[in-house]
């Protein structure tokens, strides 16, 4: 039996089906990681942060958490409704359309975030911006994108290279930011 | 026998030589067993409930526990103190150097044995290894009913299957005194905060603090005579101190 499949394999035509299967397999494959490096669906798909940005509102306004604790938060509509009640483009623009049903209808945005790191590690903002980081240094330029997409691989290399590289002489602060317990508990 | 540093590892701290950073101080005479410290860890911690069938098999996962004792024989039975046991981060513990994995190490910066549950594997070397058997490992995947997955502690991982837990003296407690304290530019003050069963501890039977400062509370009850350490003579260096008919 066994045999009589190798047999038909062999011949053209059953080469010409296994490079199918082959190629199904694989460009299915191709297309899942794809899907994993694609930035997920927003509520408002075309919220531009560049122009916000270039306007000159503050990072933390928006993010407001990132000088106070842990996480940085994503705004809620009111603060958006804000500024864009008083805006006539809000009337008309078909962008700004999702953000007008969501108040209209007293239902919440919610953002997908894709800045994150695995639920084991403890992040914190607080201590970084007290530190003197930059927000461009772990999240790239955002006064150039749109929606927003993780520019960099946020893993535990990434991290540790840095707090080794801030401890630099301080033999006390290394052994803090290099723990296990500071980042895993 | 072959040390760490002929194998060329990075020097990995097993042994403290000075009292920890963090230290406990219970007193048996006034807890009155009510569990209640038992209840708030478990909330604090995102603990499992494991259910009674396996229970009944002894995996029962409590970070702290209350045990009683007996004395005398029958009909002249005598129970003794309560005696809340859980983790006595040992400054030389013996779970540490068991880990083949390195998943439970020691905090230099923090003095606490730590476990890191994404490293661990389950091997439950350190579990066996731990005179104190204060280890809960994780059997199953066990689920949470709704609506209990909303009482999660987000500062807390949530441990899967395979994975050794263990009290931290609510590391993440710690963590946030600290952050809020340095956020204000001023040191942690004694008794700002405290760990979840001290603070569910209607007694006051359970007092936590820095040891390594002689001024907080915990550090002046522990100078008090009459306290003791459990299993001293493994020379394990544990960080809780229990006060018994003083
Ligand atoms: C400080 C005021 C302010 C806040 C807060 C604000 N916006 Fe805007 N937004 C503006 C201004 C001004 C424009 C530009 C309008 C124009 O081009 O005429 C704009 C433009 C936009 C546009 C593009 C509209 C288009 O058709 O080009 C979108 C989408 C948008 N905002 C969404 C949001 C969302 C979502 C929030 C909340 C997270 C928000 N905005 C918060 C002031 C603000
Ligand atoms: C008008 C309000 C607003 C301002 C100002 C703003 N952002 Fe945002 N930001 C948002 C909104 C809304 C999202 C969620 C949509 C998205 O992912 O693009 C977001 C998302 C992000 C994300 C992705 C987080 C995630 O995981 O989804 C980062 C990083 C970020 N902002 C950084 C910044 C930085 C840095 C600045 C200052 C240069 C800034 N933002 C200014 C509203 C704002
Ligand atoms: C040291 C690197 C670093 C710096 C500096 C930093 N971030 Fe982040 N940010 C992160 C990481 C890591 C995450 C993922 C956190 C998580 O998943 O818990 C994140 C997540 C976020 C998110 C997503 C959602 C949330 O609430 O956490 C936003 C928004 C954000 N950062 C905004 C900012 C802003 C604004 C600044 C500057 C004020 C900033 N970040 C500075 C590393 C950084
Ligand atoms: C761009 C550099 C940089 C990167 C990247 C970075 N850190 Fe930090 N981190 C710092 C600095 C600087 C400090 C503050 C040190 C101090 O207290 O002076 C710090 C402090 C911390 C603290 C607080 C320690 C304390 O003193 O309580 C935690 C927790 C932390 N980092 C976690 C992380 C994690 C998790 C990541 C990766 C997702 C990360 N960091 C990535 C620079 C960085
Ligand atoms: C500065 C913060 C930081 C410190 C300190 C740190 N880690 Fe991590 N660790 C991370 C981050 C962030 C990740 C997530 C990596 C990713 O998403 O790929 C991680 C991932 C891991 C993983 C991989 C888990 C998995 O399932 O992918 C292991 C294992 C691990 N850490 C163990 C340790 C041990 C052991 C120590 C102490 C020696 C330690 N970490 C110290 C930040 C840290």
């Amino acid at each position: 039996m066994i045999k009589k499949i190798f047999d038909w394999l062999k011949q053209p035509l059953g080469l010409i089906a296994v490079g199918i299967v082959f190629l199904a397999v694989f460009s299915a494959a191709a297309y899942g990681i794809y899907l994993t490096q694609q930035a997920p669906e927003q509520p408002v798909p075309e919220f531009p942060h560049q122009t916000h940005v270039a306007f000159g509102i503050q990072c933390l306004y928006c993010h407001p958490g990132a000088s106070k604790g842990p996480a940085a938060g994503l705004p809620s509509q009111s603060k958006c409704w804000a500024c864009h009640n008083q805006i006539q483009k809000t009337v008309d623009s078909a962008k700004l359309a999702p953000l007008k049903d969501a108040v209209i209808n007293g239902e919440s945005l919610e953002w997908i975030p894709v800045a994150i790191v695995p639920d084991f590690v403890q992040f914190n903002h607080r201590a970084h911006i007290a530190a003197g980081r930059n927000c461009e240094e772990c999240h790239g330029d955002m006064s150039k994108v749109t929606i927003a997409e993780n520019p960099q691989v946020m893993n535990m290399g990434w991290c540790l290279d840095c707090h080794i590289e801030a401890a630099g002489e301080d033999q006390e602060k290394l052994i803090k930011l290099s723990d296990c317990g500071t980042c895993h508990y | 026998m072959t040390t760490s540093s002929e194998l060329n590892m990075p020097e990995i701290a097993m042994a403290e030589k000075e009292a920890g950073k963090w230290g406990m101080v219970i007193d048996q005479d006034i807890c009155t067993g009510c569990q209640a410290c038992v209840a708030a860890c478990a909330m604090e911690n995102n603990i499992a409930f494991v259910g009674e069938e396996d229970s009944g098999y002894g995996r029962a996962m409590h970070w702290i526990r209350i045990e009683r004792f007996w004395e005398g024989e029958y009909p002249e039975v005598k129970m003794t103190n309560q005696q809340p046991m859980m983790c006595q981060q040992c400054g030389s513990a013996p779970c540490e150097p068991v880990c083949p994995a390195f998943a439970t190490v020691h905090s230099m910066a923090e003095s606490l044995n730590l476990q890191v549950y994404n490293r661990c594997v389950g091997t439950r070397y350190c579990a066996n290894n731990c005179p104190y058997q204060v280890r809960a490992f994780n059997w199953r995947d066990y689920k949470r009913p709704e609506p209990l997955p909303n009482q999660l502690n987000p500062d807390v991982t949530v441990r899967r299957v395979g994975v050794m837990e263990k009290c931290t003296f609510c590391i993440q407690r710690i963590f946030k005194a600290q952050d809020q304290a340095k956020a204000e530019g001023r040191e942690v003050m004694d008794g700002e905060f405290t760990t979840a069963c001290a603070q569910a501890c209607p007694a006051s039977a359970i007092v936590f603090g820095r040891v390594d400062d002689p001024q907080s509370l915990v550090s002046q009850l522990k100078e008090r005579s009459g306290g003791k350490t459990h299993l001293k003579e493994l020379g394990t260096l544990p960080n809780v101190t229990y006060f018994n008919g003083g």
